[in-house]
């Protein structure tokens, strides 16, 4: 397949120019128009032998579609000497003199604006085009030729974090979000935008992008993260202080600065539920629905919230469920799994499911109902409605009540690749009764594929609720896990992280959808 | 029959829906990868001055056509079905 065209179809365009080939793949390849896929359906068969399959070429001279599998184009092509044909399903010039396809960037140019409005005719959101370099990157890669090929032994992106003074509930964060994919991507690609600029040493998105360049500089040496703690110290005040920290709280006090220095546009372009476009909202947050019915006249009044991370009790049940007091919506809940109310949740999945079940509110709690106006008893269901990319999920080891304050040490099984169809609010309560004929069907089959996540970075904390220390377990690329244990990095396996007492799970989605 | 389906495919638009449906399966689970690697040691063996499409085509074929995952074939087929049954109602 020649780079540069062919001399064929060079004299076939001065004399003819792009017209045929324009008309042709407007109506028979893409079919830009409804009229244009009408006439593609009706007529795009073989002009010889009727089939419609087999590779159809159109004859670029005349009016003529032949099957390229039973050679019925070449026959043309020789016997009338038409030697340029273009395939059908791909747009792809044939020249029978050369014998082989030819490219040709003017031809393309016109394949590619009809493909754009033929997708958007057919719903198709967005195509997926390979990446083609920019003149201005082309110079940029001119100018830097050193490449770094990354092996499947590589220790790229892995490095210690020297511990300041307590701070290990800090980098065991720094390192699950070293990792994080599509925020190491997001960065590493120079997408990050500085909104500090009298001065830019207090911008926690600058300081994560040199934290990337950092990691991914093929240093070994521990780094040592002081900018980051000052800049944590100045911008979350309770964190501040040599005190050992929460590492969950740590986690959202960063999320939180580095979306407010991120400055997205409000309510542009986004689907997820904080409706802010920044590199944190697009990766981290799901929203949650909280569906409440009125146990008098069953109305449900419905709410979404935007969520970053979802935290989970462990230990007994508290509260009084609704499968023993709720009246009639009893077989839609908790039962398809037969979780027992009073056993403790022993796997991340037990603990989304009493996460996701619905709670009755009690007698205590009356809400007032915009349905009946009158204060009634009711029931709460959490389910989630947009699923993030990043699913972090927080297991309450440290139980805080007035009473006391203690750390669960219970094993919580988590699994290596989690679905999370079962618990989306188009599958749970009371949407479930109505589509559960349909359950087993195609609708199921594609919701399934599109909410699997994959584990890929864990924080650990051993010791008491009043000291310890925290680790992380990470995932550098596929399979390669590690355990770094502040400056100390050590290869670990799965069965290592999954065996370990968990308490930040981080998992990350399998499918990206185009916005 | 086969052309009814294929007419209807192509006139509301689902055809174009379902391959990039594939397309988007086969990049996924690295099938797409595959194929391009095992097209350059084609190429690299034969040279590129000496190798053309069909020469490709006619390689790579059985094979592309056996390492579809069963999964993605399953969705196809699935996705289809419920098409049908969608345009026989109407």
């Amino acid at each position: 397949m020649s780079v540069h065209g062919c001399a064929h179809l060079a004299s076939f365009k001065s004399a003819k120019g792009t017209q045929s080939y324009r008309v042709l793949h407007a109506y028979f390849i893409a079919g830009i128009t409804e009229e244009a896929r009408k006439k593609k359906a009706q007529t795009c068969f073989c002009h010889t032998c009727c089939r419609h399959t087999s590779r159809l070429h159109a004859c670029l001279y005349c009016v003529y579609f032949g099957c390229y599998d039973g050679k019925h184009i070449r026959e043309h092509a020789l016997s009338k000497k038409h030697n340029l044909a273009v395939d059908i399903s791909y747009g792809t010039v044939f020249c029978f003199s050369c014998g082989d396809y030819v490219y040709d960037k003017e031809l393309e140019a016109i394949a590619k604006r009809h493909r754009r409005k033929a997708a958007k005719l057919n719903g198709i959101k967005e195509q997926y085009y390979e990446w083609e370099p920019t003149n201005f990157e082309l110079d940029l890669l001119r100018r830097n030729p050193r490449r770094k090929r990354i092996s499947d032994n590589s220790y790229i992106g892995l490095r210690g974090l020297i511990n300041l003074g307590n701070t290990c509930f800090m980098n065991c964060i720094v390192q699950a979000l070293m990792h994080t994919p599509l925020l190491r991507d997001y960065f590493l690609a120079d997408r990050n935008v500085c909104h500090f600029q009298d001065d830019p040493s207090m911008c926690l998105v600058c300081e994560m992008s040199q934290l990337f360049q950092e990691f991914y500089s093929g240093k070994s040496t521990p780094h040592i993260p002081f900018r980051l703690l000052h800049l944590v110290w100045t911008h979350a005040r309770h964190l501040a202080g040599y005190e050992q920290q929460d590492a969950h709280e740590f986690f959202i006090a960063t999320l939180d600065v580095l979306h407010r220095h991120c400055k997205g546009t409000n309510g542009l372009s986004s689907s997820n539920p904080h409706h802010c476009n920044c590199i944190v909202d697009q990766i981290f947050t799901g929203g949650l629905q909280s569906d409440v019915v009125c146990q008098a006249c069953r109305g449900v009044s419905t709410t979404i919230d935007p969520f970053w991370d979802i935290s989970l009790d462990l230990g007994p049940s508290l509260h009084l469920q609704s499968s023993t007091s709720g009246p009639n919506s009893t077989e839609s809940m908790g039962n398809d799994i037969g979780l027992n109310e009073d056993m403790e949740p022993t796997s991340l999945l037990d603990c989304l499911e009493r996460f996701t079940r619905p709670e009755h509110l009690g007698s205590s709690a009356k809400i007032k109902c915009n349905g009946c106006q009158s204060y009634q008893e009711s029931t709460k269901q959490l389910t989630m409605k947009k699923l993030p990319v990043v699913a972090s999920f927080h297991l309450k080891r440290f139980e805080h009540s007035t009473r006391f304050h203690k750390k669960i040490s219970t094993f919580i099984s988590f699994p290596q690749y989690l679905d999370m169809t079962p618990f989306m609010s188009s599958r749970r309560g009371k949407s479930s009764n109505s589509s559960r004929a349909s359950d087993n069907g195609y609708t199921n089959s594609v919701s399934i594929a599109d909410n699997k996540y994959c584990l890929f970075a864990v924080v650990n904390h051993i010791g008491t609720i009043e000291t310890g220390h925290y680790t992380a377990y990470i995932r550098q690329h596929r399979d390669q896990w590690f355990k770094c244990d502040d400056h100390l990095i050590t290869r670990a396996t799965v069965q290592d992280v999954l065996d370990s007492e968990g308490y930040l799970l981080f998992y990350h989605k399998q499918i990206l959808e185009y916005e | 029959m086969k052309t009814a389906v294929n007419q209807k495919l192509i006139e509301t638009g689902e055809r174009e829906r379902l391959r990039e449906l594939l397309r988007t399966r086969l990049i996924e689970c690295g099938w797409k990868d595959q194929m391009k690697a095992y097209c350059k040691d084609i190429v690299k063996e034969k040279g590129v001055e000496n190798v053309t499409v069909d020469d490709l085509v006619a390689e790579i074929t059985p094979k592309g056509r056996a390492l579809v995952p069963d999964a993605v074939k399953r969705e196809l087929l699935q996705r289809i079905r419920t098409f049908l049954a969608q345009q026989t109602k109407i």
